[in-house]
């Protein structure tokens, strides 16, 4: 089997299914993870850093956007003009 | 018995890299490409056997200049500069431009030089050896775009340079010192004439580190460089400015800011951008910033993992480069919006590249897991929680765009049927070296922790870590493919802070030629004539005749000599940069020899 079927075979539901699984596996699992290090009150709040990971991915794109549309993106010939 | 004699010995790696790499363009074909490999190699082998202490100290004038001050923390970046100078010799193997190669030669010559410099005099001349090699990395890849971004890359590091020498300058008239020493900049802005050197050896530093507003020639220069010169590029200068501000500058509150804003600023724009290339230049600014703001922090656990980081990321950072690079190389563009579909032609590009982005996104059993966390956790064990979140927040972008936006848009994506086929073989086997590396480092840890300054207390696999980085990233994932829709790309590029020298230039030149040049012809123009140019003439010819008389004999024969000299310096002045630009980089070295060579 070559290396594209393999890539091919990965790009399928059931891997994708799987691949929700582990989500709900990595929050469910943080309850019981041991904390050696307290900084501060997101330490202690099981799931925080999904939570975390998922707002900051969702804010960088959406503030991003933002920023283009509204102030830097321009034409690809914006300094010839 | 051997030990001794080789422990005895100092061989400047950089010797093999600028005397070595002279001799390049005598070679050809394949004794060309085992000449290169070899002094790549004889370079990495001379750190290897580099001892600690001070070698290379010549008197110059009234000076001392120290080309070799070995210690940890000089040796580590050594280490990583010439393993970077193999990997980057075996993937430009295959280019047949003699310019090109000596440009990177005497850019990784010029880095190691800066490294391993005792005094600051001679590491300003390396720092300028770095800076006029380098931009012909981007001049060699010959299109216009790329000769204009040449010119605006040059101009950012000439005024960073003076910037750096004035500081170095006012130091020394200060101090009388010209050794390199521990000089950290305390507040926002300079108080009396010791805090005025500091601050502007600090931002000399710092244009090189492509900190913000101060960055915009990185973005700008590197998806312009060839494909094989962003490959160096992307290692060399950015790390040797964090080399000199760790050497220098550690524990400067004011970088601790300008790092996080770094961090985050980088990830902003690689949303923004299309050019695979400059995506990843922005993501070099990014994870530059972990490294300005450990360094700002400046404790030992930050310094490690700053050091730690640079290393990781010289690896990671190239192994990007050369994955899209070879996208370039093979279909012409680095546009995310003409690629994709190319999982079907590259697959094992891919692969190198996706290690790539799992390493620089700091997944567990990856380089960057080892070194970013070192360097986060720092600000965590000091409680500068904004410092922390920010990070954090960086990273959730790191692994959004290097790790998923660029694989996902080259290989995937809208299918574009682009004819193509992997790299050759040069560039494949040194993608290959580098991906070894960043999963070698993510797993063996150990060896790269005991090249570290400073003794290491920290254990990167703690079950907490591991799962805190693994939700982040794994929920970004899940954010990208909700998102996928808001990131496709377009035709477009950003504006950045070079729009004020670029807009600036535009608007001074039409101030120049409209405004000014009526307001001279017309106002100045007649006062000059009423109120200097018509006494003169008067005086002028007493003084003629004075002249005749009198001096001109004399002066004649001064004439005639004066003449036959500008004559042969005419033949020099070509009025082209590029060939000031090599008589700078010729004399400097000029100078070097004669500083050797004098007793």
């Amino acid at each position: 089997m070559s290396l594209i079927d393999i890539i091919e075979k990965l790009r399928t539901k059931t891997v994708k299914k799987f691949a929700y699984g582990i989500l709900v596996l990595l929050v469910a699992a943080d309850f019981i993870i041991p904390r050696h290090e307290i900084h501060f009150f997101g330490d202690k709040i099981p799931g925080f850093w999904s939570l975390y990971g998922f707002i900051s991915c969702v804010l960088i794109i959406v503030v991003s956007k933002w920023l283009g549309q509204h102030w830097l993106v321009r034409d690809e010939d914006y300094y010839d003009k | 018995m051997i030990s001794e004699i080789i422990n005895v010995q100092f061989m400047h790696p950089s010797a093999y890299y600028i005397i070595g790499g002279l001799l390049i363009p005598l070679f050809k074909g394949r004794i060309r490409q085992g000449y290169m490999l070899l002094l790549s190699l004889l370079a990495f082998f001379a750190v290897v056997n580099m001892p600690h202490g001070v070698y290379g100290v010549y008197k110059f004038l009234s000076w001392e200049l120290t080309f070799g001050n070995v210690d940890k923390l000089s040796k580590v970046f050594a280490y990583i500069f010439t393993i970077m100078g193999v990997i980057g010799v075996i993937y430009s193997l295959h280019v047949k431009n003699d310019g090109e190669h000596l440009s990177s030669f005497y850019y990784i010559g010029g880095s190691l030089g800066v490294t391993l410099a005792g005094d600051f005099l001679t590491l300003f001349l390396f720092w300028e050896i770095m800076a006029f090699s380098s931009v012909f990395l981007v001049w060699y890849r010959k299109t216009p775009s790329s000769v204009d971004s040449g010119f605006r890359y040059i101009l950012w590091h000439v005024i960073g340079g003076l910037i750096l020498f004035s500081g170095i300058m006012i130091h020394y008239s200060v101090s009388g010192d010209l050794s390199i020493q521990f000089l950290p900049f305390h507040g926002w802005w300079p108080t009396d004439i010791h805090s005025l050197a500091t601050f502007l050896i600090l931002i000399g530093f710092i244009v090189n580190a492509a900190v913000p507003p101060f960055g915009a020639w990185l973005p700008d220069a590197y998806p312009a460089a060839t494909v094989t010169g962003a490959v160096f590029m992307s290692a060399f200068t950015t790390k040797t400015a964090v080399y000199a501000l760790i050497r220098v500058c550690a524990g400067s509150e004011i970088l601790i800011i300008l790092g996080v804003v770094m961090a985050i600023y980088g990830v902003v724009y690689a949303v923004l951008e299309n050019d695979a290339r400059r995506l990843l230049a922005y993501h070099i600014i990014s994870q530059v910033g972990y490294m300005v703001a450990g360094t700002g922090l400046g404790t030992q656990m930050a310094i490690n993992g700053v050091v730690a980081h640079a290393f990781c990321h010289i690896l990671y950072k190239s192994l990007l480069f050369m994955g899209t690079g070879s996208v370039l190389y093979v279909t012409g563009t680095a546009k995310l919006s003409e690629l994709g579909g190319l999982y079907k032609t590259m697959p094992r590009t891919m692969i190198y590249t996706i290690i790539g982005g799992l390493a620089i996104s700091a997944f567990p059993l990856f380089s960057g897991f080892v070194s970013k966390s070192m360097t986060v956790a720092a600000f965590g064990e000091e409680h500068i929680m904004w410092a922390f979140i920010g990070l954090m927040l960086a990273s959730a972008g790191t692994f959004l765009h290097t790790g998923l936006k660029v694989p996902y848009f080259i290989w995937f994506g809208k299918d574009q049927g682009i004819k193509a086929q992997e790299p050759p073989w040069n560039m494949e086997l040194a993608m290959i070296i580098g991906s070894i590396f960043c999963i070698g480092l993510g797993i063996f840890y150990k060896p790269l922790y005991a090249l570290l300054p400073y003794p290491v207390h920290f254990e990167p696999y703690t079950a907490y870590h591991t799962w805190e980085t693994l939700q982040i990233l794994l929920f970004t994932q899940f954010g990208f493919f909700l998102l996928l829709k808001k990131l496709w790309c377009e035709d477009t590029i950003s504006m950045d802070t070079d729009w004020f020298p670029r807009k600036g230039a535009k608007a001074f030149m039409w101030f120049v030629n409209k405004p000014l040049v009526s307001f001279e012809y017309n106002f100045i123009g007649e006062v000059y004539e009423f109120i200097i140019q018509k006494p003169i003439l008067h005086m002028a010819k007493w003084f003629k005749w004075v002249d005749t008389n009198i001096v001109n004999r004399a002066f004649n024969e001064i004439a005639n000599l004066t003449l036959l000299w500008s004559r042969m310096l005419q033949t020099i002045q070509s009025g082209q940069i590029q060939h000031y630009a090599m008589i700078m980089v010729a004399g400097v070295l000029a100078l070097i020899v004669i500083v050797i060579i004098l007793p």
